[in-house]
Protein backbone atom coordinates (compact mmCIF):
# COMPACT_ATOMS: atom_id res chain seq x y z
CA UNK A 1 0.00 0.00 0.00
CA UNK A 2 0.99 3.44 -0.52
CA UNK A 3 0.75 5.54 2.19
CA UNK A 4 -0.64 9.51 1.51
CA UNK A 5 -1.21 9.88 5.39
CA UNK A 6 1.31 11.67 6.99
CA UNK A 7 -0.76 14.32 8.45
CA UNK A 8 -2.05 12.19 10.46
CA UNK A 9 0.69 9.94 11.67
CA UNK A 10 4.15 9.55 9.52
CA UNK A 11 3.69 5.95 9.01
CA UNK A 12 6.94 5.07 7.26
CA UNK A 13 9.48 5.93 10.15
CA UNK A 14 13.38 5.98 9.91
CA UNK A 15 15.23 2.25 10.63
CA UNK A 16 16.63 3.89 13.59
CA UNK A 17 13.08 5.30 15.40
CA UNK A 18 12.45 1.24 15.39
CA UNK A 19 15.70 0.73 16.83
CA UNK A 20 16.07 3.09 19.50
CA UNK A 21 12.02 1.72 20.54
CA UNK A 22 13.49 -1.51 21.04
CA UNK A 23 16.36 -0.57 22.28
CA UNK A 24 14.86 1.69 25.39
CA UNK A 25 13.06 -1.44 26.20
CA UNK A 26 15.89 -3.51 27.27
CA UNK A 27 17.74 -0.66 28.29
CA UNK A 28 15.88 2.17 30.22
CA UNK A 29 13.78 1.75 33.64
CA UNK A 30 11.55 5.86 34.85
CA UNK A 31 13.92 9.30 34.30
CA UNK A 32 14.03 10.80 38.05
CA UNK A 33 13.34 7.71 39.52
CA UNK A 34 15.88 6.25 41.36
CA UNK A 35 19.60 6.75 40.89
CA UNK A 36 20.55 3.08 39.46
CA UNK A 37 22.23 2.90 36.18
CA UNK A 38 18.90 1.95 33.96
CA UNK A 39 17.03 5.78 36.10
CA UNK A 40 20.17 7.39 34.70
CA UNK A 41 20.18 6.02 31.53
CA UNK A 42 16.81 7.06 30.99
CA UNK A 43 17.53 10.43 32.39
CA UNK A 44 20.05 10.47 29.91
CA UNK A 45 17.63 10.06 26.38
CA UNK A 46 15.55 12.13 28.03
CA UNK A 47 17.51 14.98 28.26
CA UNK A 48 19.16 14.14 24.77
CA UNK A 49 15.31 14.57 23.34
CA UNK A 50 15.10 18.01 25.21
CA UNK A 51 18.14 19.05 24.05
CA UNK A 52 17.98 18.12 20.17
CA UNK A 53 14.29 19.90 20.24
CA UNK A 54 15.66 22.94 22.28
CA UNK A 55 18.34 23.12 19.32
CA UNK A 56 15.46 22.10 16.27
CA UNK A 57 13.43 25.03 17.43
CA UNK A 58 16.11 27.29 18.84
CA UNK A 59 15.05 26.79 22.53
CA UNK A 60 17.29 28.86 24.62
CA UNK A 61 16.50 26.93 28.17
CA UNK A 62 15.31 23.08 27.79
CA UNK A 63 13.68 23.43 30.95
CA UNK A 64 10.98 24.65 28.78
CA UNK A 65 10.89 21.38 26.52
CA UNK A 66 8.30 19.49 28.04
CA UNK A 67 6.96 15.95 27.35
CA UNK A 68 3.52 14.87 26.64
CA UNK A 69 1.86 12.15 25.19
CA UNK A 70 0.55 14.31 21.64
CA UNK A 71 -0.03 17.96 20.63
CA UNK A 72 -3.24 17.81 21.80
CA UNK A 73 -2.45 17.23 25.50
CA UNK A 74 0.33 20.07 24.94
CA UNK A 75 -2.82 22.26 23.69
CA UNK A 76 -5.24 21.01 26.54
CA UNK A 77 -2.02 22.21 29.16
CA UNK A 78 -1.68 25.60 27.05
CA UNK A 79 -5.08 26.48 26.95
CA UNK A 80 -5.95 25.80 30.52
CA UNK A 81 -3.16 27.62 31.36
CA UNK A 82 -4.04 31.07 29.83
CA UNK A 83 -7.76 30.78 29.10
CA UNK A 84 -9.84 30.94 32.37
CA UNK A 85 -13.18 29.66 32.27
CA UNK A 86 -15.42 31.89 30.59
CA UNK A 87 -12.51 33.66 29.30
CA UNK A 88 -11.90 34.79 25.38
CA UNK A 89 -9.42 33.22 22.84
CA UNK A 90 -9.27 34.74 19.16
CA UNK A 91 -8.32 31.39 17.23
CA UNK A 92 -7.62 31.17 13.38
CA UNK A 93 -10.42 29.53 11.02
CA UNK A 94 -8.45 26.44 10.52
CA UNK A 95 -8.42 25.32 14.46
CA UNK A 96 -8.71 21.75 15.07
CA UNK A 97 -10.87 19.64 17.72
CA UNK A 98 -7.92 19.84 19.50
CA UNK A 99 -7.88 23.55 20.45
CA UNK A 100 -11.99 23.73 19.79
CA UNK A 101 -12.83 21.34 22.44
CA UNK A 102 -10.64 22.20 25.41
CA UNK A 103 -11.98 26.16 24.35
CA UNK A 104 -15.69 24.76 24.64
CA UNK A 105 -15.22 22.97 27.74
CA UNK A 106 -13.65 26.03 29.71
CA UNK A 107 -16.53 27.98 28.23
CA UNK A 108 -14.63 30.52 26.24
CA UNK A 109 -15.94 33.40 24.06
CA UNK A 110 -14.27 32.52 20.92
CA UNK A 111 -13.96 34.78 18.30
CA UNK A 112 -12.60 33.13 14.76
CA UNK A 113 -10.21 35.21 12.82
CA UNK A 114 -11.82 34.41 9.71
CA UNK A 115 -10.11 34.27 6.50
CA UNK A 116 -10.28 32.69 3.06
CA UNK A 117 -8.33 29.88 2.42
CA UNK A 118 -4.23 30.36 1.63
CA UNK A 119 -5.48 34.07 1.26
CA UNK A 120 -1.80 34.72 3.76
CA UNK A 121 -2.97 38.67 3.82
CA UNK A 122 -6.22 38.36 5.17
CA UNK A 123 -5.71 35.78 7.83
CA UNK A 124 -2.78 38.89 9.31
CA UNK A 125 -5.94 41.33 8.93
CA UNK A 126 -8.01 39.14 10.63
CA UNK A 127 -6.03 38.80 13.42
CA UNK A 128 -5.51 42.27 13.91
CA UNK A 129 -9.25 42.97 13.69
CA UNK A 130 -10.04 40.38 16.14
CA UNK A 131 -7.63 40.77 18.29
CA UNK A 132 -9.21 44.25 20.32
CA UNK A 133 -10.12 44.17 22.63
CA UNK A 134 -7.45 42.16 24.34
CA UNK A 135 -7.75 38.37 24.44
CA UNK A 136 -6.87 36.17 27.26
CA UNK A 137 -5.12 34.08 24.02
CA UNK A 138 -4.21 33.99 20.49
CA UNK A 139 -4.19 30.19 19.20
CA UNK A 140 -2.92 29.96 15.80
CA UNK A 141 -2.36 26.68 13.54
CA UNK A 142 0.81 26.61 12.12
CA UNK A 143 -0.54 24.73 9.18
CA UNK A 144 -3.93 23.67 8.59
CA UNK A 145 -4.44 19.82 8.85
CA UNK A 146 -6.89 19.98 5.95
CA UNK A 147 -5.74 22.15 3.22
CA UNK A 148 -2.10 22.58 4.15
CA UNK A 149 -2.61 26.23 4.13
CA UNK A 150 0.60 27.91 6.06
CA UNK A 151 -0.67 30.27 8.34
CA UNK A 152 1.04 33.88 9.02
CA UNK A 153 2.14 32.69 12.45
CA UNK A 154 5.42 35.00 12.31
CA UNK A 155 3.14 37.93 11.75
CA UNK A 156 0.65 37.13 14.45
CA UNK A 157 2.84 36.37 17.16
CA UNK A 158 4.76 40.02 16.56
CA UNK A 159 0.84 41.76 16.48
CA UNK A 160 0.73 39.56 19.61
CA UNK A 161 4.20 40.63 21.14
CA UNK A 162 3.51 44.21 20.64
CA UNK A 163 0.23 44.13 22.37
CA UNK A 164 0.93 41.72 25.08
CA UNK A 165 -1.29 39.29 24.67
CA UNK A 166 -0.07 35.32 25.11
CA UNK A 167 -0.06 33.23 22.14
CA UNK A 168 -0.06 29.51 21.57
CA UNK A 169 0.71 28.00 18.22
CA UNK A 170 -0.19 24.83 16.71
CA UNK A 171 2.82 23.20 15.30
CA UNK A 172 1.22 19.63 14.57
CA UNK A 173 1.79 20.18 10.98
CA UNK A 174 4.82 22.25 10.62
CA UNK A 175 6.95 20.79 13.49
CA UNK A 176 10.14 18.81 11.40
CA UNK A 177 9.15 20.80 8.30
CA UNK A 178 8.74 24.23 8.14
CA UNK A 179 11.21 26.76 10.94
CA UNK A 180 9.66 26.51 13.96
CA UNK A 181 11.90 29.55 16.21
CA UNK A 182 10.70 29.57 19.86
CA UNK A 183 12.67 32.65 20.73
CA UNK A 184 11.70 33.98 17.31
CA UNK A 185 7.91 34.00 17.56
CA UNK A 186 8.10 34.42 21.44
CA UNK A 187 4.86 32.20 21.91
CA UNK A 188 4.39 30.86 25.40
CA UNK A 189 3.18 27.79 23.76
CA UNK A 190 4.32 25.64 21.12
CA UNK A 191 2.90 22.64 20.81
CA UNK A 192 3.72 19.36 18.68
CA UNK A 193 3.29 15.36 18.38
CA UNK A 194 6.32 13.42 17.85
CA UNK A 195 4.51 10.88 15.54
CA UNK A 196 3.68 13.04 12.18
CA UNK A 197 6.74 15.42 11.45
CA UNK A 198 9.16 14.37 13.69
CA UNK A 199 8.65 10.75 12.93
CA UNK A 200 8.40 9.54 16.61
CA UNK A 201 6.36 6.63 17.55
CA UNK A 202 2.76 7.70 18.05
CA UNK A 203 1.79 8.76 21.92
CA UNK A 204 4.31 11.07 21.92
CA UNK A 205 4.46 14.92 22.01
CA UNK A 206 6.58 18.24 22.79
CA UNK A 207 5.30 21.51 24.43
CA UNK A 208 7.59 24.37 24.48
CA UNK A 209 6.43 26.05 27.44
CA UNK A 210 7.02 29.15 29.02
CA UNK A 211 6.37 30.08 32.95
CA UNK A 212 2.67 30.70 32.54
CA UNK A 213 2.11 27.01 32.43
CA UNK A 214 -0.09 25.55 35.01
CA UNK A 215 -0.31 21.77 35.45
CA UNK A 216 -2.72 19.89 34.04
CA UNK A 217 -2.22 16.21 35.56
CA UNK A 218 -1.19 16.05 38.64
CA UNK A 219 0.87 12.76 40.72
CA UNK A 220 4.75 11.70 41.00
CA UNK A 221 7.37 13.81 39.45
CA UNK A 222 10.44 12.36 41.16
CA UNK A 223 11.11 15.79 42.82
CA UNK A 224 9.69 17.94 45.71
CA UNK A 225 7.77 14.64 47.03
CA UNK A 226 6.92 15.72 50.45
CA UNK A 227 5.47 18.72 48.53
CA UNK A 228 1.02 18.14 47.83
CA UNK A 229 1.82 20.32 44.91
CA UNK A 230 3.06 19.75 41.75
CA UNK A 231 6.56 21.30 41.75
CA UNK A 232 6.21 25.12 40.82
CA UNK A 233 9.10 24.42 38.26
CA UNK A 234 9.62 23.36 34.51
CA UNK A 235 9.37 20.61 33.23
CA UNK A 236 8.63 18.84 36.09
CA UNK A 237 5.25 20.73 36.89
CA UNK A 238 3.74 19.26 33.16
CA UNK A 239 5.19 16.18 33.85
CA UNK A 240 3.13 14.15 36.02
CA UNK A 241 3.63 9.75 36.36
CA UNK A 242 5.59 8.03 34.48
CA UNK A 243 7.45 8.53 31.09
CA UNK A 244 6.79 6.89 28.12
CA UNK A 245 10.46 5.66 27.71
CA UNK A 246 10.33 3.72 24.66
CA UNK A 247 8.25 6.80 22.85
CA UNK A 248 10.79 9.57 23.79
CA UNK A 249 13.49 7.12 22.69
CA UNK A 250 12.41 6.72 19.27
CA UNK A 251 11.11 10.32 18.84
CA UNK A 252 15.00 11.20 19.80
CA UNK A 253 15.67 9.16 16.85
CA UNK A 254 13.18 10.70 14.80
CA UNK A 255 14.45 14.21 15.52
CA UNK A 256 18.05 12.73 14.90
CA UNK A 257 16.89 12.34 11.65
CA UNK A 258 15.28 15.78 11.20
CA UNK A 259 18.01 17.49 12.01
CA UNK A 260 20.44 15.49 9.85
CA UNK A 261 18.30 15.50 6.61
CA UNK A 262 17.48 19.43 7.37
CA UNK A 263 13.71 20.60 7.98
CA UNK A 264 14.92 23.13 4.33
CA UNK A 265 15.43 19.84 2.71
CA UNK A 266 12.35 18.03 3.81
CA UNK A 267 9.84 21.11 2.87
CA UNK A 268 11.60 21.05 -0.52
CA UNK A 269 10.78 17.72 -1.17
CA UNK A 270 7.46 17.44 0.37
CA UNK A 271 6.34 20.79 -1.45
CA UNK A 272 7.94 19.44 -5.08
CA UNK A 273 5.88 16.11 -4.49
CA UNK A 274 2.51 18.79 -3.73
CA UNK A 275 3.07 20.61 -6.33
CA UNK A 276 3.20 17.26 -8.74
CA UNK A 277 0.09 16.36 -6.99
CA UNK A 278 -2.01 19.12 -7.15
CA UNK A 279 -1.03 19.80 -11.26
CA UNK A 280 -2.51 16.20 -12.00
CA UNK A 281 -4.84 16.65 -9.98
CA UNK A 282 -6.60 19.97 -11.46
CA UNK A 283 -5.85 17.64 -14.61
CA UNK A 284 -8.20 14.97 -14.03
CA UNK A 285 -11.73 15.52 -14.87
CA UNK A 286 -13.98 15.89 -12.08
CA UNK A 287 -12.05 16.61 -9.81
CA UNK A 288 -11.88 19.64 -7.37
CA UNK A 289 -8.58 20.71 -5.72
CA UNK A 290 -8.13 23.13 -2.65
CA UNK A 291 -4.39 24.18 -3.02
CA UNK A 292 -2.76 27.61 -3.27
CA UNK A 293 -2.96 28.90 -6.99
CA UNK A 294 0.96 29.11 -7.19
CA UNK A 295 1.58 26.85 -4.69
CA UNK A 296 2.45 29.91 -1.68
CA UNK A 297 2.01 29.18 1.48
CA UNK A 298 1.36 25.67 0.14
CA UNK A 299 2.73 22.67 2.29
CA UNK A 300 2.28 18.78 1.75
CA UNK A 301 -0.95 18.34 2.69
CA UNK A 302 -3.46 18.48 0.02
CA UNK A 303 -7.62 18.13 0.03
CA UNK A 304 -9.23 17.21 -2.94
CA UNK A 305 -12.85 16.34 -3.81
CA UNK A 306 -14.67 14.15 -6.42
CA UNK A 307 -17.51 15.52 -8.26
CA UNK A 308 -19.49 12.23 -8.59
CA UNK A 309 -19.06 11.06 -4.75
CA UNK A 310 -18.56 11.26 -1.27
CA UNK A 311 -14.94 11.71 0.37
CA UNK A 312 -15.30 8.65 1.97
CA UNK A 313 -16.63 6.97 -0.45
CA UNK A 314 -14.00 8.16 -3.01
CA UNK A 315 -11.11 7.50 -0.19
CA UNK A 316 -13.02 3.70 0.07
CA UNK A 317 -11.87 3.34 -3.83
CA UNK A 318 -8.32 4.33 -3.68
CA UNK A 319 -7.96 2.38 -0.40
CA UNK A 320 -9.11 -0.43 -2.69
CA UNK A 321 -6.75 0.80 -5.14
CA UNK A 322 -3.99 0.45 -2.52
CA UNK A 323 -3.37 4.34 -0.93
CA UNK A 324 -3.85 4.85 2.36
CA UNK A 325 -5.70 8.35 2.54
CA UNK A 326 -7.76 10.20 5.06
CA UNK A 327 -11.63 11.68 3.67
CA UNK A 328 -14.42 13.45 5.89
CA UNK A 329 -13.47 16.14 8.33
CA UNK A 330 -10.22 15.34 9.73
CA UNK A 331 -11.14 16.37 12.98
CA UNK A 332 -11.39 19.79 11.95
CA UNK A 333 -15.22 20.90 11.33
CA UNK A 334 -14.24 24.79 11.53
CA UNK A 335 -11.97 24.63 8.43
CA UNK A 336 -14.30 23.18 6.41
CA UNK A 337 -16.84 25.34 7.51
CA UNK A 338 -14.39 28.48 6.66
CA UNK A 339 -13.69 26.60 2.90
CA UNK A 340 -17.08 25.47 2.94
CA UNK A 341 -16.44 21.90 2.54
CA UNK A 342 -18.25 20.89 5.57
CA UNK A 343 -21.33 18.96 4.16
CA UNK A 344 -19.29 16.41 2.00
CA UNK A 345 -15.88 16.56 3.85
CA UNK A 346 -12.14 16.12 1.54
CA UNK A 347 -10.67 13.58 0.44
CA UNK A 348 -6.82 14.34 1.68
CA UNK A 349 -3.74 13.30 0.37
CA UNK A 350 -0.39 13.94 2.72
CA UNK A 351 3.51 13.21 2.00
CA UNK A 352 5.93 12.99 3.92
CA UNK A 353 10.16 12.50 3.67
CA UNK A 354 9.89 8.99 2.25
CA UNK A 355 7.21 9.20 -0.57
CA UNK A 356 8.37 9.48 -4.26
CA UNK A 357 7.71 10.96 -7.80
CA UNK A 358 6.55 7.40 -8.81
CA UNK A 359 3.94 7.26 -5.51
CA UNK A 360 2.45 10.36 -6.54
CA UNK A 361 2.12 9.47 -10.27
CA UNK A 362 0.78 6.01 -9.03
CA UNK A 363 -1.69 7.86 -6.96
CA UNK A 364 -2.67 10.09 -10.14
CA UNK A 365 -3.39 7.24 -12.27
CA UNK A 366 -5.90 5.76 -9.22
CA UNK A 367 -7.71 8.93 -9.13
CA UNK A 368 -8.25 9.50 -12.69
CA UNK A 369 -9.84 5.99 -12.73
CA UNK A 370 -12.03 6.87 -9.79
CA UNK A 371 -12.95 9.32 -11.63
CA UNK A 372 -13.97 7.95 -14.86
CA UNK A 373 -15.49 5.31 -13.03
CA UNK A 374 -17.62 7.47 -11.54
CA UNK A 375 -18.54 9.32 -14.56
CA UNK B 1 37.16 11.22 50.75
CA UNK B 2 35.18 14.20 51.36
CA UNK B 3 32.90 15.33 48.87
CA UNK B 4 30.42 18.36 48.12
CA UNK B 5 27.05 17.90 46.98
CA UNK B 6 24.94 20.41 44.93
CA UNK B 7 21.77 19.91 45.22
CA UNK B 8 19.49 21.20 42.13
CA UNK B 9 15.45 21.45 42.16
CA UNK B 10 15.05 18.82 39.78
CA UNK B 11 16.98 16.18 37.61
CA UNK B 12 16.70 18.26 34.68
CA UNK B 13 18.20 21.43 36.29
CA UNK B 14 21.16 18.60 37.50
CA UNK B 15 21.65 17.53 33.81
CA UNK B 16 22.26 21.05 32.41
CA UNK B 17 24.64 21.86 36.09
CA UNK B 18 26.51 18.67 34.72
CA UNK B 19 26.53 19.51 31.58
CA UNK B 20 27.92 23.11 32.56
CA UNK B 21 30.73 21.21 34.51
CA UNK B 22 31.56 18.40 32.19
CA UNK B 23 32.25 21.19 29.37
CA UNK B 24 34.46 23.03 31.92
CA UNK B 25 36.16 19.74 32.14
CA UNK B 26 34.97 19.50 35.91
CA UNK B 27 34.73 15.89 36.95
CA UNK B 28 30.97 15.69 38.53
CA UNK B 29 28.84 13.03 38.78
CA UNK B 30 24.60 13.03 39.25
CA UNK B 31 23.01 11.16 42.33
CA UNK B 32 20.51 10.85 44.18
CA UNK B 33 20.07 13.66 47.19
CA UNK B 34 21.28 12.20 50.56
CA UNK B 35 17.69 11.57 52.44
CA UNK B 36 19.09 14.20 55.45
CA UNK B 37 20.30 16.99 52.54
CA UNK B 38 16.69 17.09 51.35
CA UNK B 39 14.07 19.02 52.83
CA UNK B 40 11.54 18.37 49.76
CA UNK B 41 12.20 15.17 49.37
CA UNK B 42 13.63 13.21 46.58
CA UNK B 43 15.72 14.85 44.46
CA UNK B 44 19.28 14.91 42.51
CA UNK B 45 22.47 16.71 43.26
CA UNK B 46 25.93 16.96 41.36
CA UNK B 47 28.49 15.75 43.49
CA UNK B 48 32.04 17.25 42.73
CA UNK B 49 35.26 16.63 44.51
CA UNK B 50 36.88 19.52 47.18
CA UNK B 51 39.56 20.54 44.45
CA UNK B 52 37.36 21.17 41.95
CA UNK B 53 34.14 22.82 44.37
CA UNK B 54 35.81 26.45 43.72
CA UNK B 55 35.74 25.72 39.97
CA UNK B 56 32.37 24.24 40.19
CA UNK B 57 30.91 27.34 41.58
CA UNK B 58 32.68 29.72 39.50
CA UNK B 59 31.40 27.99 36.29
CA UNK B 60 27.55 27.75 37.74
CA UNK B 61 27.95 31.42 38.63
CA UNK B 62 29.03 32.37 35.42
CA UNK B 63 26.03 30.32 33.81
CA UNK B 64 23.41 31.61 35.94
CA UNK B 65 22.84 28.17 37.35
CA UNK B 66 23.17 27.87 41.29
CA UNK B 67 22.23 25.16 42.77
CA UNK B 68 19.61 25.00 45.41
CA UNK B 69 21.83 23.86 48.58
CA UNK B 70 25.30 23.21 49.08
CA UNK B 71 26.93 20.34 51.61
CA UNK B 72 29.92 19.47 52.45
CA UNK B 73 30.34 15.69 53.59
CA UNK B 74 33.03 13.98 55.22
CA UNK B 75 34.26 10.44 54.57
CA UNK B 76 32.73 9.40 57.65
CA UNK B 77 29.26 10.38 56.44
CA UNK B 78 28.80 13.46 58.40
CA UNK B 79 27.52 16.60 56.65
CA UNK B 80 27.18 20.48 57.10
CA UNK B 81 25.43 22.78 54.83
CA UNK B 82 28.19 25.62 53.12
CA UNK B 83 26.74 28.77 53.79
CA UNK B 84 27.48 30.96 50.45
Amino acid sequence: MIYLDAAATSFQKPASVEKAVLQALRSYSSPGRGGHKYAMAAAEKLYELRERAARLFNVADVERVAVTFNATHGLNIAIRSLVPPGGRAVISGYEHNSVLRPLHALGADITVADCPVFDYAAAIRAFDRATAPRPDAVIINHVSNVFGFELPVCEVAELCRVRGIPLIVDASQSAGVLEVDAEGLGADFIAMPGHKGLYGPQGTGLLIASDKARPLLYGGSGSDSKSPDMPPYLPDMLEAGTHNMPGIAGLCAGLAFVEKTGTDKIAAHERALAAGLIRGLRSIRGVRVFAAPDMEHQTGVVSFELDAMGSEEAAGKLADLGFALRAGLHCAPLAHRTVGTAERGTVRASVSAFNTEREIGSFLDAVELTARGAQ
Amino acid sequence: MDSYYLTCRSLTYAQRVSRVLTAARIRNIIVRTPQKMSAEGCGYAIRVSPSSYADAMNALQSAALPPKRVYRMSAGGLFEEVRR
